[in-house]
C-alpha cells in the first residue's frame, strides 16, 4: 500500500530560550508512488527539519503549521495512536546520525528484530532470516556474525547500512533517507544507490533522499527540490535542475561542486557570505544578502514562485518563464 | 627533513568482548586484525588523504595513533620520539587534535557549545580569563554566529556541528590534526569553507593533517599524498595527482571510476558491485581484493602480494599493478565502460 505525499504551507519553528528559530517556512512539496525525490541545500537550511516533519518525528520544542497529506489523509488530523501505526508501517526515516538510531547496549540483531515488531505474521526465526538477507543486500558481509555485534563495534559506514536495512525491514511505502551515503566509500555508495533503485521498482513506493553529494542526486533522483534558509527556492525534474538551473542559489551551488574541477585547486570554490538568521528571517528574498543579481525589490519584497514548465519552478524576482 | 609522525608496522586486533559470547562459545575466538601491518609517515605541514573501504580500519587507525585504541604490534614515532606509554600518548594528544566522524554524537549532549569549545583548553590548564569571549571568537573563526554559545549540540544542524568540531580541534593550535570525515554532511559550499579554513590555519600554524574521507572529489584538491586502505591494509600510496591520473591498484581504479558524476545525463546503468564483499573475520586467501578484482588471475587467490615500491614515491600491494598505457589498465577501463551505459 502506498500513496502520494503532499506537504502544503508547511512551516516549522523551534522554540528556544533565545527566541523562535523559523527553520521551515511555507514549504510546498509533493511526491508520487514510484518517484525518487532529492532534497539539496545549504547546511542548516532545514532539510532534516522537513523530512523529520514528514516522518512526524520532530523534537518536543518544534511547532508545526500547515498540512501533510499522505494517501489523501491529513496526518495532523490523525490521533496519536494512528500516527504511531503509520510511522511503524508506512513511513520509515533513516536519520542523519546513524549512531543515535541504535541502543548501545543491545546487539544489532536484537534491535533489527524489534524493528519488525508490527509484523506479527513472522516468527522470530523468519525475522532473523529476513535480517540476514537484508544485511547482505546492503553489503554487510558475514551477516550472522554481525547480528551479534554491538553498535560501537561497527564502523560508521556499517552503522549507516544497518540503519538503511532497519528501515527497509518495515517495508515502508515512504522511505526517507537523510544523507544515506556520507559514511560510505564510493563502491558501497554505488551499491546502495543500486539497491534504492531496485526498491523503487519492487515496491512502487516513494523514496526521498537528502544529500549533499550532487553526484548521488543526479544518479538517483527523478525530481529535486533545492532549499535555502528554510524555503524551497527551486524545484524541477533532475535534468532541468542540473542543466537549466534558474535560481541564482541553485546555480551557485552547482558551480561549487569540487567534482566539476579536474585540476587541483588551491582554494575550493564557495558561496561568499552565510545563511541569514532564522530567528529573524529577512522580509524580502532569503538569498538577497549573497545574490550577485539582487536588485531593488529583492531586499523588501518576497519573490513569487515563478512557474517555468509543468514541474519546474523557481522563487526569484529575476526569473521569467 | 624527518617526519612529524611515523607509523611502523602497526596492527590492531579486537577480541570479542561480550561475556555472553564467551559463555556460549567456550573456545574463544581468535582476535582478528582490523589493522594489519600499516606503515605510514606524515611530514610536517603535509596533508595526507586516507581513503578506503567502509570498515577497512581508517577510524581505528586514527584512534590508535592518538592512543585511544591499543595497538597489538608496531611502533608510533611522533616528533622524533617513540610514543609508547600512557603519558607519552597524553603528551602527544596535547599537541594533536582529532575531529571525530560523528559530529553530534561526539559532542557531549549536556554541555552548551560555548563550554564545549573552551573545555579542552581548560582541561589543559591554559589561562582563559573570559571563556564566553574566547568561545565567541572561535565561533567567528568558523563562520558561526556568536549566539550559538548557548546552544546545545542537538540544536545544531549536521553542518553546524561539524564547524563546532573544527573550532574545537583547532583551538589548541595542534601540530597534528586528524580529521575523520570532516566534510560528511556538509553542502559543497560549506565543505569548501571548512577545508579552506583548515588550509588557511594550516598555512598560518603549520600543522600536518591526515584527512580520512570517502569524498574523492574533495581530497584530490586538498591532499599532497594519498593512502588507500582495504581490509585493514594499505594497498597503495603516492602523490595525490599521480594516484588519480594513473592508479596502480585495481581497487583504487575501481574507486575512482565508481564516483557518481553530477550529471543526470551520464548515469551508470549497472551499479551492482560484483563479487563478494569480504569480512575481517574471514580474510580471503592470497590477495584480499581477489573476490572483487576485475583483473584477478589464479596466482592472486593463493599468493598474497607484498607491499612494494613502484617508481620514486609510490607503493602498491598487487601482483599485477596497472601501468600507464598498459594492457591491464585498458581491461579495467573496458570493464567499467561496460558498466557505464552511455
Ligand atoms: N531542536 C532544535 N532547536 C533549535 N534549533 C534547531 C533544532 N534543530 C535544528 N535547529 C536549527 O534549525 C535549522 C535547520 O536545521 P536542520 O537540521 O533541519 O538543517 P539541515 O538542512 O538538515 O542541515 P545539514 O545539512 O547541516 O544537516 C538550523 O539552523 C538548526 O540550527
Ligand atoms: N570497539 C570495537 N570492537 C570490535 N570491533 C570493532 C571495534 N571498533 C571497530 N571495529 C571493527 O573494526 C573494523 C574497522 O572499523 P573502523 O571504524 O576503523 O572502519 P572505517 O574504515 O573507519 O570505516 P568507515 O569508513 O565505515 O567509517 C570494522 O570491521 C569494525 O567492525
Ligand atoms: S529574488 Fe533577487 S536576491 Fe533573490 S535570488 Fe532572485 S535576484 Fe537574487
Ligand atoms: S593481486 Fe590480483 S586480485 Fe589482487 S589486486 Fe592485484 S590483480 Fe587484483
Ligand atoms: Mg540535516
Ligand atoms: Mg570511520
Amino acid at each position: 500500500m502506498s500513496g502520494s505525499l503532499a506537504a502544503s504551507g508547511l512551516s516549522v519553528r523551534y522554540e528556544t530560550p533565545h527566541g523562535s528559530v523559523h527553520a521551515l517556512r511555507h514549504v510546498d512539496i509533493e511526491a508520487h508512488p514510484g518517484e525518487v525525490i532529492g532534497i539539496v541545500g545549504e547546511s542548516g537550511c532545514g532539510k532534516s527539519t522537513l523530512v523529520t516533519a514528514l516522518a512526524n518525528l520532530l523534537p518536543a520544542n518544534a511547532r508545526i503549521d500547515g498540512a501533510i497529506r499522505y494517501n489523501g489523509v491529513d496526518l495532523a488530523k490523525l490521533d496519536a495512536h494512528r500516527q504511531r501505526l503509520l510511522r511503524g508501517d508506512e513511513i520509515a526515516l533513516v536519520g542523519q546520525d546513524p549512531m543515535t538510531a541504535f541502543n548501545p547496549v543491545l546487539t544489532i540483531g536484537d534491535q533489527l528484530i524489534d524493528f519488525q515488531h508490527h509484523r506479527k505474521d513472522f516468527s522470530r526465526a523468519q525475522k532473523r532470516a529476513r535480517i540476514a538477507a537484508m544485511l547482505g543486500r546492503v553489503g554487510i558481509a558475514d551477516a550472522e556474525r554481525r547480528m551479534r555485534s554491538y553498535p560501537h563495534e561497527l564502523s560508521g559506514g556499517m552503522r549507516q547500512r544497518v540503519a538503511i536495512a532497519a528501515a527497509l525491514l518495515t517495508d515502508p511505502g515512504l522511505l526517507i533517507a537523510d544523507e544515506p551515503t556520507t559514511a560510505l566509500d564510493v563502491t558501497m555508495e554505488a551499491q546502495i544507490i543500486h539497491l534504492l533503485r531496485e526498491l523503487r521498482r519492487e515496491y512502487n513506493g516513494i523514496i526521498i533522499v537528502v544529500s549533499h553529494h550532487l553526484g548521488v542526486i543526479a544518479e538517483l533522483c527523478d525530481r529535486v527540490y533545492v532549499m535555502y534558509a528554510g524555503e524551497v527556492v527551486e524545484g524541477g525534474e533532475v535534468d532541468a535542475i542540473f542543466h537549466d538551473p534558474r535560481h541564482p542559489y541553485t546555480q551557485a551551488l552547482l558551480a561549487c561542486d569540487p567534482a566539476r574541477f579536474h585540476d587541483r585547486l588551491d582554494r575550493l570554490p564557495t558561496i561568499p557570505g552565510s545563511l541569514p538568521s532564522l530567528t529573524q528571517p529577512p522580509p524580502g528574498c532569503v538569498y538577497a544578502q549573497r545574490c550577485g543579481r539582487a536588485f531593488a525589490p529583492c531586499k523588501t519584497i518576497a519573490p513569487p514562485l515563478v512557474k517555468l514548465t509543468a514541474c519546474h519552478a523557481a522563487r526569484c524576482h529575476a526569473v521569467t518563464p | 627533513m624527518s617526519p612529524l609522525l611515523a607509523v611502523e608496522d602497526l596492527s590492531v586486533s579486537f577480541v570479542r568482548s561480550s561475556l555472553l559470547d564467551r559463555l556460549i562459545n567456550p573456545f574463544p575466538l581468535p582476535g582478528f586484525n582490523v589493522i594489519d601491518g600499516v606503515t605510514l609517515s606524515l611530514m610536517p605541514a603535509e596533508t595526507l588523504g586516507l581513503v578506503g573501504e567502509s570498515g577497512s580500519g581508517k577510524t581505528t587507525l586514527a584512534r590508535t595513533i592518538l592512543g585511544l585504541v591499543r595497538a597489538a604490534a608496531g611502533r608510533i614515532v611522533f616528533e622524533g620520539r617513540e610514543v609508547a606509554t600512557r603519558s607519552d600518548f597524553r603528551a602527544m594528544r596535547r599537541r594533536s587534535a582529532m575531529m571525530f566522524q560523528n559530529p553530534v554524537a561526539s559532542l557531549s549532549p549536556r554541555l552548551r557549545v560555548g563550554t564545549l569549545l573552551t573545555e579542552p583548553q581548560v582541561i589543559q590548564g591554559l589561562p582563559m580569563p573570559d571563556r564566553r569571549a574566547a568561545a565567541k571568537a572561535l565561533l567567528a573563526l568558523v563562520g558561526l554566529p556568536a549566539s550559538f554559545v548557548d546552544r546545545f549540540p542537538h540544536e545544531l544542524s549536521g553542518g553546524q556541528a561539524r564547524r563546532v568540531g573544527v573550532a574545537r580541534a583547532l583551538a589548541m593550535k595542534p601540530h597534528l590534526l586528524l580529521a575523520d570525515e570532516p566534510t560528511a554532511g556538509l553542502d559543497v559550499s560549506v565543505q569548501g569553507d571548512v577545508l579552506n579554513l583548515i588550509g588557511e590555519l594550516k598555512r598560518e600554524l603549520g600543522f600536518a593533517t591526515m584527512i580520512v574521507t570517502h569524498n574523492l572529489a574533495m581530497i584530490r584538491h586538498v591532499s599532497d599524498r594519498l593512502a588507500i586502505m582495504y581490509l585493514g591494509r594499505l594497498v597503495e600510496t603516492g602523490p595525490t595527482q599521480e594516484v588519480f591520473s594513473a592508479p596502480l591498484h585495481p581497487y583504487t581504479a575501481t574507486l575512482i571510476r565508481s564516483e557518481p558524476i553530477p550529471d543526470p545525463r551520464r548515469r551508470s546503468h549497472n551499479l551492482a558491485i560484483t563479487g563478494e564483499i569480504p569480512s575481517v573475520f574471514r580474510r580471503p586467501s592470497g590477495c584480499e581484493f581477489h573476490t572483487r578484482c576485475p583483473l584477478v588471475q589464479s596466482r592472486c587467490k593463493t599468493e598474497a602480494p607484498v607491499y612494494r615500491p613502484m617508481g620514486a614515491d609510490r607503493l602498491v600491494r598487487c601482483h599485477f599493478p596497472l601501468q600507464t598505457g598498459g594492457q591491464e589498465r585498458e581491461a579495467v577501463t573496458r570493464a567499467s565502460a561496460n558498466q557505464r551505459g552511455n
